[in-house]
């Protein structure tokens, strides 16, 4: 049996996914991510800073990443070092956006898959937000409409949470949610004038003058936000990993995992160690140059496999081809030593984790694997990677607070660069919400860009099959996969969520 | 919280989006209990989902807006629908006599290439033309659905067009609101769709299909440095006391409100955080320089010719 679901929704951007089944298996997987606009190579003879503005706004939802990448790829090609300020702000801002990001993926964007929502008919509490809920809920299905709501139009059947205390507790965190991605993007506000696309970050550090009275706003919410992160958010995935166990043996996909460094300490060292492990073996440190990007199943003309900064353009197709050619994705094929590799949270914790390095949280995982009886290994997973990305909020609300108390008031973090620089190359490596995150910059004459190259998250996990006919990270954790009633096929919208797919951001 | 504060609070919001009392509490009642509420489809186009995303932090909840002023149909962020159920709620769609209202965020692709932008093995240039025929409005949110943004760069190969020349191409007459700046600021979209609500009308535009109440003037005339300027006080660096104008401040040739909302939502800006203006809400964005040496002497260059927007 084929299945084509077009398009995922509740990701962020247009994905396809095609998966053939046989004897209740997916034999064969193909993602398409459908949208292209080219804006990389796009900023050849724009000036150097303006990579900033412009390669956030491939993405919505992690432009704080690449606009910290292009300006730590900046920084890299004109050997500049922040002050204590400026490494603390940025700290703070990239932060809060990345905490903003996972609690709008778990709950905006996944809960559904696991929530009843119908269950809300069964609430006899006094919450007004819950009562109006209810009320509306009762007033859609009253009213037989064509259209209803799309909050409920769930079509898998018997899939869901069936403990109605349970649903309740989650619908009652989902409308809170909302509340607490709003104190998250307070928080990024605060220092980075918006949310999304925050103009303060900028080569050199953050604009914004830190007066008393904004950090105490951005402490304060901070306090707030670690409240909710704690007691709902991590409790919540906690629970519904252990209501669906079994799917820390769903979603395996390869076991490559990559990181970058991201919050950096005051000392230079980071929170989470950059590296590459191999079937659970962890080697520090990453070369990017090693990254190669294979062309053959997206929609170019160019067909090889190539390394950062090696093309200057890249042409699209034209509609003859596009419909009869072997090419099925806008996504190119990132290999990394020849490697098809996952990046995201659980890449995270399990290279942190496999380094030894962050005490705290290896003590986090090592409780959590005993009350769960699971082992690092299992957070190769739909649930692991919601769980991993619980732990990492956690461990990073709890550095935003202790950065927010360091930062020396008033003073400016942020040098300003002089004259524009000629002839100089840099690289940006980060970790953004959804993995390893790799900017190239080459200057060329005047401060004017000669090329730009983005190696992004979400093309290392959603990409096709490279050259070789090896298909990509998510293909891998879709293949293999037992369906439990092929009319209800649940599980793949659950492996394809778990990897928070930002398709803006895979093709940019 | 109970109703009445709710209405109470929501009604204070609209206020301060408005400039005045515009809906009395006993019209923002009866508004939840109407049957005659519009329909809203949200498609997503060359997008980043950053409107969306910005959409979210509206004062007033997504959950709420919903559950009281306009039925959300079609939002791919939200909707629990996923694949082709989701097509199929578009698809019944051109049977239905609904006003509806179609919310596009992100440029749409051209002609020679439609392939660069496909949801549902479509189009999606197809599916907002079709959707669009029936609609009563059509609001582009953000720039790059208003003046292309980001999607018209030199050296890019996509010519893609806005909202409004899309279906200036395909002969649909829909009326067309722009709501430029990056992302979409809530408010100005809540404005638009309460205006409509209560005068099935759209709101006051320029030629530009702006709404007047937040572009009439530029980011400059009402910044917090004008003085700085009429005094020839300029930054030499960020952080200097003085109008950021030397910096590359885009303000003088952007309008947008900005400066001027005072609620919540916006009590953030760039130029309040230090930053020149980068003029994301204007017809011009991105220049070729953004944020400059104050004795920088390279020209700031346009690059759009305006013929797809």
């Amino acid at each position: 049996m084929k299945l084509t679901i077009d398009p995922v929704t509740r990701i962020e951007g247009h994905l396809k996914v095609n998966v053939e089944i046989k004897n209740s298996k997916i034999v064969s997987a193909k993602c398409s991510a459908d949208m292209y606009r080219g804006l990389e190579k796009a900023l050849k003879g724009y000036d150097y800073l303006t990579a900033i503005q412009i390669t956030q706004r491939t993405c919505g939802c992690c432009p704080y990443a690449q606009a910290e990448a292009a300006a730590l790829a900046i920084e890299d090609a004109l050997q500049i070092e922040l002050n204590k300020n400026a490494k603390l702000l940025r700290n703070m801002v990239i932060g809060a956006y990345k905490l903003k990001d996972y609690l709008l993926h778990f709950y905006t964007l996944s809960s559904l898959d696991f929530i009843n929502i119908n269950s809300i008919l069964k609430y006899n509490g006094n919450d007004f937000k819950m009562l109006e809920f209810k009320k509306y809920v009762l007033k859609e299905i009253s009213s037989k409409k064509v259209f209803p709501s799309p909050l409920f139009t769930q079509k898998y059947k018997n899939v869901y949470i069936k403990n109605s205390k349970f649903n309740l507790t989650l619908i009652k965190h989902y409308l809170e949610n909302f509340e607490a991605m709003k104190k998250a993007a307070e928080m990024v506000k605060i220092f980075g004038a918006k949310a999304p696309h925050m103009t303060a970050i900028e080569a050199g550090g953050i604009t914004t003058r830190p007066t008393a009275d904004r950090l105490i706003k951005y402490i304060n919410l901070a306090k707030d936000l670690k409240e909710f992160i704690y007691n709902k958010y991590f409790e919540d995935v906690l629970r519904v990993a252990k209501y669906f166990k079994e799917y820390f043996k769903i979603g395996k996909g390869v076991n490559n995992f990559l990181t970058f460094n991201t919050l950096q300490n005051l000392d230079g060292s980071y929170m989470f160690v950059a590296g590459f492990s191999k079937d659970f073996r962890f080697e520090e440190g990453v070369e990017p140059y090693e990254i190669i990007e294979y062309n053959n199943y997206a929609y170019y003309k160019e067909n090889g496999g190539y390394k950062p900064l090696e093309l200057d353009d890249l042409h699209p197709v034209d509609l003859e081809e596009f419909e009869n050619s072997e090419k099925y994705t806008w996504s190119r094929a990132p290999r990394y030593k020849g490697h098809v590799v996952e990046v995201g949270p659980a890449a995270i914790v399990i290279n942190t984790y496999l380094s030894g390095k962050n005490h705290k949280l290896n003590k986090i995982v090592n409780k959590i694997n005993s009350e769960l009886d699971i082992s690092i290994k299992d957070y190769n997973s739909v649930m692991g990677r919601h769980l991993s990305r619980a732990i990492v909020s956690m461990m990073i609300i709890d550095k935003l607070i202790e950065d927010a108390l360091n930062v020396d008031e008033g003073v400016l973090g942020f040098t300003q660069l002089k004259k524009p620089p000629s002839n100089v190359k840099g690289v940006g490596l980060t970790e953004a919400t959804r993995g390893a995150l790799a900017h190239f910059i080459d200057i060329g004459e005047n401060g004017y860009i000669r090329n730009y190259e983005m190696v992004v998250p979400t093309t290392w996990n959603i990409s096709p099959k490279d050259n070789r006919d090896i298909p990509g990270a998510l293909e891998s954790m879709l293949i293999g996969t037992h369906i439990k009633d092929e009319n209800n096929p649940i599980e793949i919208s659950r492996i394809i969520r778990s990897t928070d797919p930002c398709l803006a951001c895979a093709v940019h | 919280m109970d109703r009445r504060e709710f209405l109470k609070t929501t009604q204070a919001l609209l206020a301060t989006i408005f400039g005045s009392s515009f809906f009395s509490i006993e019209e923002l009642d009866a508004m939840e209990t109407s049957e005659n509420k519009p329909d809203l489809i949200w498609i997503h186009a060359m997008s980043c989902d950053g409107c969306s995303t910005s959409f979210l932090n509206a004062e007033i909840s997504l959950v709420d807006i919903l559950s009281r002023f306009v039925n959300i149909v079609f939002h791919p962020t939200v909707m629990a629908a996923e694949g082709k159920l989701s097509m199929e709620i578009l698809k019944k769609y051109e049977d239905t006599q609904n006003d509806l209202i179609i919310v596009v965020e992100g440029a749409i692709p051209s002609k020679e290439l439609p392939h660069a932008c496909m949801m549902g093995e479509e189009f999606i240039r197809d599916t907002i033309v079709n959707t669009a025929r029936k609609a009563s409005l059509a609001i582009a949110a953000g720039t790059c659905a208003s003046f292309l943004g980001i999607c018209d760069m030199k050296g890019m190969h996509i010519d893609a067009v806005s909202l409004k020349k899309c279906l200036e191409e395909e002969s649909v007459d829909t009326t067309v609101v722009n709501l430029p700046a990056c992302p979409l600021k809530p408010n100005h979209l809540l404005y638009t769709l309460f205006y409509y609500i209560k005068n099935r009308k759209t709101p006051p535009i320029d030629l530009m299909h702006r709404p007047l109440r937040f572009f009439g003037n530029t980011v400059h005339e009402r910044c917090v440095y004008y003085n700085d300027f009429q005094e020839k006080i300029f930054a030499k660096k960020i952080g200097d006391r003085g109008c950021l104008f030397k910096l590359g401040c885009q303000g003088p040739v952007t309008k947008c409100d900005c400066i001027k909302s005072g609620n919540d939502y916006d009590k953030y800006n760039c130029i309040k955080s230090g930053h020149p203006c980068v003029g994301c809400a204007s017809e011009n964005f991105p220049r070729n320089i953004l944020f400059k040496h104050y004795d920088d002497e390279r020209k700031l260059e346009k690059y759009k010719d305006f013929k797809r927007i």
